[in-house]
């Protein structure tokens, strides 16, 4: 097994000021390339939390977060972005579009400030939309879009840059089942050697569509299983 | 460079997608601008007659009148010839001529008009020969008085040109008139004298004549045109002294342009007063697009979040918002100016006036307009910056 591509070393994460939520307590993980997880559990038991640790979208109270072995969490916020921006692609439950911009902008918006030549960015973005099957629909906006078209983009705009990890907040929690069996396969077809994909979700079909499934509890985690074939 | 473009663009895109919100945050820097340069712009341009007609005339003509030191209402008080002369040898004076309106003189362009001409006299001047050359005032036809009729005494005038047109005189034509009863030729018409106006009916003679046909004893000025390009303000004061050297004759000296160059300026407290309530349209203008963004930043927190999840930066998040009230300070400015330099050019038509519009002063002004937005940007920008991403994420 290859060194973790993103840790979590004893990390903690306290809200708030006169009432402190612990919403993360002493948690460690290693993710490592090739891996596709699922982390589940049950409502406020800390798995969005854990999920913006990862990404270095939120700060923890105490402990470490690296990327390929590089602490982020204390690093200058431009330079912690930069490397977000490189490392880790979010999708959410709510795809968070930009509704004034195209599906292409959208996606391109992943790409900016990287020293990229326009045509450049708009050939990776269209590569990126065909990839989730929506090369045709590149100038619409959010709103001519269903909700599954709308979470595909979002997949899009999350891979342009090529990351190392894909994290995903319930991307199927606002879907019907066909639209959230069709972002399934794409998250499947997402997979490969040199990337994780991180997936949180309630759902059990999504959990049992992952190799390894960690559980939380209370901002703990509880288990850590690999089920089927490990590879 | 790649940055500041997509920096450029991003803002843009915002911009355009609330086209209605970004027109109205833009009214103020368009409205203060506009207010400031047309305001400044008509005063300038209502002004801009009398500097055209200052150039025209010069500011270094002086006028020295003849003054009784011991003062008294009787008395006509005149310029030793000695003095003209002394006056003449000022280092800055290039010209001087003389000159002495003479009184109870009756001109006539023919015997038949007397009842007309004895109710309006007109005035008969006596001058030396260089008034032309002093005033800088060209003769429409023939030619002034000369050195030949001074010391002939020949009975020759030169009229000005209202007078000209009064007797229906034609250029060149032999023709006399009559001054109480002695026949004077009439050699040449001198065109319009613009500061003096009172010479544009007048009749000029020779100092000659004056001596020999009227009651005056001594060729001696009441009055003096001095023409001193250089040190025109010191001459005009040392020309009473160089007059007087002491002794009873004094002068008066006054620059005629002056008045016009006062006239001519531009009220600064108007300027002034202008520019403070542009000043306060465009602080109220800041303070529209503080506020407005203020509200975008919180309606967009979600694409603030998921640029952050992108990878953008807080400063690069800044930065977004920064670039969009520069582009509205920009826009504003340049439509402001543009506005304003219409404005100015629409009254100036209307009214008459040579448009005078300083186009420093619409950088300058359209310049404010950047910053007063960029300051206003500071607050949203700031705000968006600081926004937590994963609180913008986690509803929708
Ligand atoms: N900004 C915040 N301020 C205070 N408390 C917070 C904040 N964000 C999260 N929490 C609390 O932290 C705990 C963990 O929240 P988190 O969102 O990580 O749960 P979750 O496992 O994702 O739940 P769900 O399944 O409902 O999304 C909860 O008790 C929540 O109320
Ligand atoms: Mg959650």
């Amino acid at each position: 097994m290859g060194e973790p591509l993103l840790s979590l070393e004893g990390v903690s994460r306290v809200y708030g000021e006169e009432v402190l939520v612990h919403a993360l307590r002493d948690v460690s993980l290693d993710i490592r390339a090739g891996e596709y997880l699922s982390i589940v559990g049950p409502s406020g038991s800390g798995k969005s939390t854990m999920l913006g640790l990862l990404g270095v979208l939120d700060l923890p109270s105490s402990g470490t977060i690296r990327i390929q072995d590089v602490e982020v969490n204390t690093l200058p916020d431009a330079e912690r972005s930069r490397l977000r921006g490189q490392a880790i692609g979010f999708v959410f439950q709510q795809f968070h579009l930009v509704p004034h911009l195209t599906a292409l902008g959208n996606v391109e918006t992943a790409l900016l400030y990287r020293n990229l030549s326009r045509k450049e960015r708009r050939r990776r973005s269209l590569e990126a939309l065909e990839l989730v099957d929506l090369g045709n629909r590149h100038d619409h906006r959010p709103v001519q879009m269903s909700g599954g078209e709308q979470q595909r983009v979002a997949i899009a705009r999350a891979i342009v840059a090529e990351p190392l990890v894909v994290l995903a907040d319930e991307p199927t929690g606002a879907l019907d089942t066909r639209n959230a069996a069709n972002v399934m396969e794409i998250f499947a077809g997402l997979r490969s050697d040199e990337r994780a994909i991180c997936l949180v979700s309630h759902d059990l079909d999504v959990a049992g569509a992952t190799d390894r499934r960690i559980s939380m509890r209370d901002g703990e985690i509880v288990g850590d299983e690999w089920q089927g074939s490990v590879s | 460079m790649r940055r500041f473009r997509e920096l450029v663009g991003v803002a843009l895109a915002g911009l355009t997608a609330r086209k209605i919100r970004t027109f109205l945050i833009m009214l103020g820097p368009i409205l203060g601008v506009a207010a400031i340069v047309s305001a400044i712009g008509i005063n300038e341009s209502s002004k801009g007659d009398l500097k055209a007609k200052l150039r025209e005339l010069g500011t270094d003509l002086i006028v020295a009148n003849a003054q009784d030191q011991i003062g008294g209402f009787g008395s006509n008080p005149r310029i030793p010839e000695e003095a003209t002369a002394r006056v003449a040898r000022l280092p800055d004076v290039v010209s001087v001529s003389a000159t002495l309106q003479l009184s109870n003189i009756v001109t006539l362009p023919f015997a038949e008009a007397s009842d007309y001409y004895r109710a309006f006299p007109v005035p008969v001047i006596a001058t030396t020969l260089e008034l032309p050359a002093t005033l800088e005032v060209p003769l429409v036809s023939g030619r002034f008085l000369n050195d030949y009729d001074e010391s002939s005494g020949a009975r020759v005038a030169v009229i000005g040109k209202d007078l000209a047109n009064e007797y229906g005189y034609m250029a060149n034509e032999p023709r006399s008139i009559e001054l109480n009863g002695i026949s004077y030729g009439v050699v040449g018409v001198l065109d319009y004298v613009l500061l003096e106006p009172s010479m544009d009916s007048a009749v000029f003679i020779t100092f000659a004549n004056a001596v020999e046909d009227w009651d005056i004893e001594e060729p001696d000025p009441s009055r003096l045109y001095i023409r001193a390009p250089t040190n025109t303000k010191y001459v005009a004061e040392e020309i009473p002294t160089v007059v007087s050297l002491g002794g009873p004759d004094g002068a008066n000296t006054s620059v005629p342009t002056d008045l016009l160059d006062a006239q001519s300026q531009v009220d600064e407290n108007l300027n002034n007063l202008t520019k403070m309530m542009g000043g306060l349209a465009l602080v109220v203008g800041g303070v529209g697009i503080a506020n407005v963004m203020s509200i975008s930043v919180i309606q967009r927190s979600s694409e603030i979040g998921i640029r952050r999840a992108l990878g953008h930066s807080r400063g690069t998040i800044a930065l977004q918002f920064l670039f969009e009230a520069l582009v509205v300070g920009v826009l504003g400015g340049i439509l402001g100016a543009g506005t304003g330099a219409g404005v100015v050019w629409l009254v100036s038509e209307m009214r008459g006036y040579t448009m005078i519009l300083s186009v420093s002063g619409l950088f300058r002004w359209a310049l404010v307009s950047v910053a007063v937005a960029v300051v206003a940007g500071l607050y949203p920008s700031n705000k968006a910056a600081r926004l937590e991403p994963l609180e913008t994420l986690r509803l929708g």
